[in-house]
């Protein structure tokens, strides 16, 4: 009696299962415009595609022994550096003032802020024919967002207001030893970078 | 014709026809029994597995018309005993139910609640299969103040080629998305688009992929790398809508020539631009949009929560519902949903998260369209009629054979 039932059952499967779909389609399908279609970016490259990062206002030559990475939404510049891979530098365009970034910078390796009379004993260094100020700091590194603190770590900087009145910032963190032995490189790095616009 | 058995001298039943077998096994209360344990195994299994599978892994699993058999999966571990897909033991009760439970059963004035009550249940089974085959389900998101006239699918990418005129897409051709899941591995199809200049070559498909670059991470499984991405699969999210699928793709051009492929990726920002003969032309993978009949505009977005607590009061949006230009108003809110032209708009959620008072809210309703919406309330209102008539009759039956037996008495 239950021959019947699992002939079919087996029958039903194998006539679902064998349909294959063709190697070739003719699409003629659209639908209509909707409130949901915006003007598209045309002719964005893959890191506008994938990452939406904005074309950088400075461009630099990557120093030797840096990797050139993708840009990101944040990070206009980007680059991996030093023997455990950990070491990154990044170029970005920030908002707030110079003492701001400066001490959120700190405020990721839990340095003390500074004061408009701290800032001005930063030692200024060129970038990009602006002046801006050089920042160091040492400890653990909290800067992920959510991420635990990385301990050893090192901070070297640059901050500076660009032409526009938007700050950049050159940012490197990274194990303290590589950070400390690739500073002059990063100084260099700053001050060559020029504005494309 | 009967027939005696020469030892005990009993009648032995005629021997029943092969049909007549069938139709005894279908329609039997042995068949409807198992098949309803089946389906209280399955529904207890599913809810122990969507903990850790997500909810629309799970009911794709286990209720989906396309899964024929399936192993069970309780934290981490595969049992490795065949249960039967949940779509076929209810189609299987539903033919019993059809056979036995209305054909068989027997009939007359004492056995109508019964019959009705069936019915009802019929009715439900059949719903269901309704949702599963017709139902399309979206969110529409929409900011007070503003206006939206599309829902986006929870769970189908399409790809979408548009020629862009004015700075506008024009022309939008869909791929849809049974046409791209079985693209797995170096499987690929070919998607000729006879309005365009050129057609499309899709292979390698990812349910859920990201677009990695390969100088921050090394293929790990010969992935193609294009213009120094590669897509990385990542296992399904729990919530299924997070889920980006992504592909690759080639153009064909009707001369032959083939340039050279591009990754088209859910979790992209922007779309892939391809010019030809001075016209541009846009490519992009995203989630389905389904356009409305007719646009909303959300006038007022109110949350009320449980003091001191996330958990949500209520909520309501006060639309404005625009068609041909008449507007006309409606109130949508968590138990209330609008239901007009075959769409139902249920209050989904809001946004931003974590809002603060005065920040400008949106209000997120999912889009049902389901041409069974309402049957399994029908269905619940026949049972509880058959029911509580077949218990009515069951009591008149009951008195009026006392007040026979005391007459007699």
């Amino acid at each position: 009696m239950k021959r019947p039932a699992l002939l079919l059952f087996m029958a039903l499967g194998l006539l679902v299962s064998c349909r294959e779909k063709p190697a070739e389609v003719t699409i003629t399908e659209t639908r209509p415009l909707t409130t949901k279609d915006t003007t598209p970016k045309l002719d964005a490259t893959s890191d506008q595609r994938f990452r939406d990062a904005k074309p950088s206002p400075v461009q630099g030559e990557t120093p030797v022994g840096w990797l050139k990475l993708p840009a990101t939404q944040m990070r206009l510049l980007n680059y991996r550096f030093g023997e455990s891979g950990l070491g990154e530098v990044w170029v970005s365009v920030s908002s707030g003032s110079v003492l701001d970034n400066v001490n959120r910078w700190f405020g990721q390796f839990d340095v003390e802020k500074l004061d408009a009379a701290g800032l001005a004993k930063l030692r200024r260094v060129p970038m990009a024919g602006m002046d801006g100020v050089w920042v160091e700091a040492e400890g653990d590194y909290a800067g992920g967002m959510g991420a635990p603190a990385r301990t050893g770590y090192g901070l070297a900087g640059v901050v500076a207001i660009d032409p526009h009145g938007r700050i950049l910032t050159v940012k490197m963190v990274g194990p303290k030893a590589e950070v400390a032995a690739t500073k002059s490189v990063l100084e260099a790095f700053a001050r060559d970078l020029r504005f494309t616009e | 014709m009967i027939s005696m058995n020469q030892d005990s001298a009993t009648p032995t039943p005629p021997a029943r026809s092969l049909p007549g077998r069938v139709f005894d096994f279908f329609s039997g209360f042995g068949l409807a029994t198992t098949l309803l344990l089946l389906l209280g195994v399955l529904t207890w299994l599913a809810t122990l597995e969507q903990v850790d599978r997500g909810l629309y892994d799970t009911l794709n699993k286990y209720f989906d018309w396309k899964a024929w058999y399936l192993f069970p999966e309780i934290d981490g571990r595969t049992f490795y005993f065949p249960l039967p897909g949940g779509y076929w033991v209810c189609a299987l009760l539903l033919l019993n139910l059809a056979l036995g439970g209305v054909g068989r059963a027997r009939k007359g004035w004492k056995h109508a609640g019964v019959l009705i009550s069936h019915f009802g249940i019929l009715i439900m089974l059949v719903s269901g299969g309704v949702t599963q085959h017709f139902s399309e389900r979206g969110h529409l998101a929409v900011g007070e103040g503003e206006t939206s006239d599309t829902a986006e699918d929870y769970f189908e990418h399409v790809v979408e080629v548009a020629e862009i005129k004015g700075g506008k897409p024009t022309a939008i051709h869909e791929i849809r998305g049974e046409w791209l899941i079985d693209l797995q591995g170096d499987k690929r199809r070919l998607f000729r688009l006879p309005n365009f200049p050129f057609d499309l070559e899709l292979t390698r498909y990812l349910p859920n992929a990201m677009p990695v670059a390969a100088t921050e991470r090394a293929p790990e499984a010969n992935e193609p790398v294009v213009d120094g991405y590669f897509l990385m699969s990542r296992p399904g999210e729990k919530n299924a809508e997070a889920n980006t699928a992504a592909c690759y793709a080639r153009l064909k051009n009707r001369d032959g020539s083939t340039p050279g492929p591009f990754i088209l990726a859910g979790a992209s920002f922007q779309p892939f631009t391809v010019r030809q003969d001075g016209r541009v032309f846009t490519v992009d993978l995203k989630k389905r949009l389904w356009p409305m009949p007719f646009k909303v505009r959300l006038e007022k977005f109110t949350a009320e929560f449980h003091p001191g607590t996330n958990r949500p009061k209520s909520f309501v949006s006060e639309i404005t519902r625009i068609e041909d230009g008449k507007e006309a108003r409606s109130i949508i809110s968590m138990n209330a949903p609008m239901r007009y032209e075959g769409l139902t708009f249920f209050q989904a959620s809001y946004g931003p998260p974590g809002a603060t008072a005065g920040q400008k809210l949106y209000s997120v309703f999912e889009v049902v369209k389901n041409p069974g919406d309402q049957w399994p309330k029908y269905s619940l209102y026949i049972v509880s009629f058959g029911l509580g008539l077949h218990f009515l009759l069951k009591l008149i039956f009951f008195f009026s054979a006392r007040s026979r037996y005391e007459h007699r008495a």
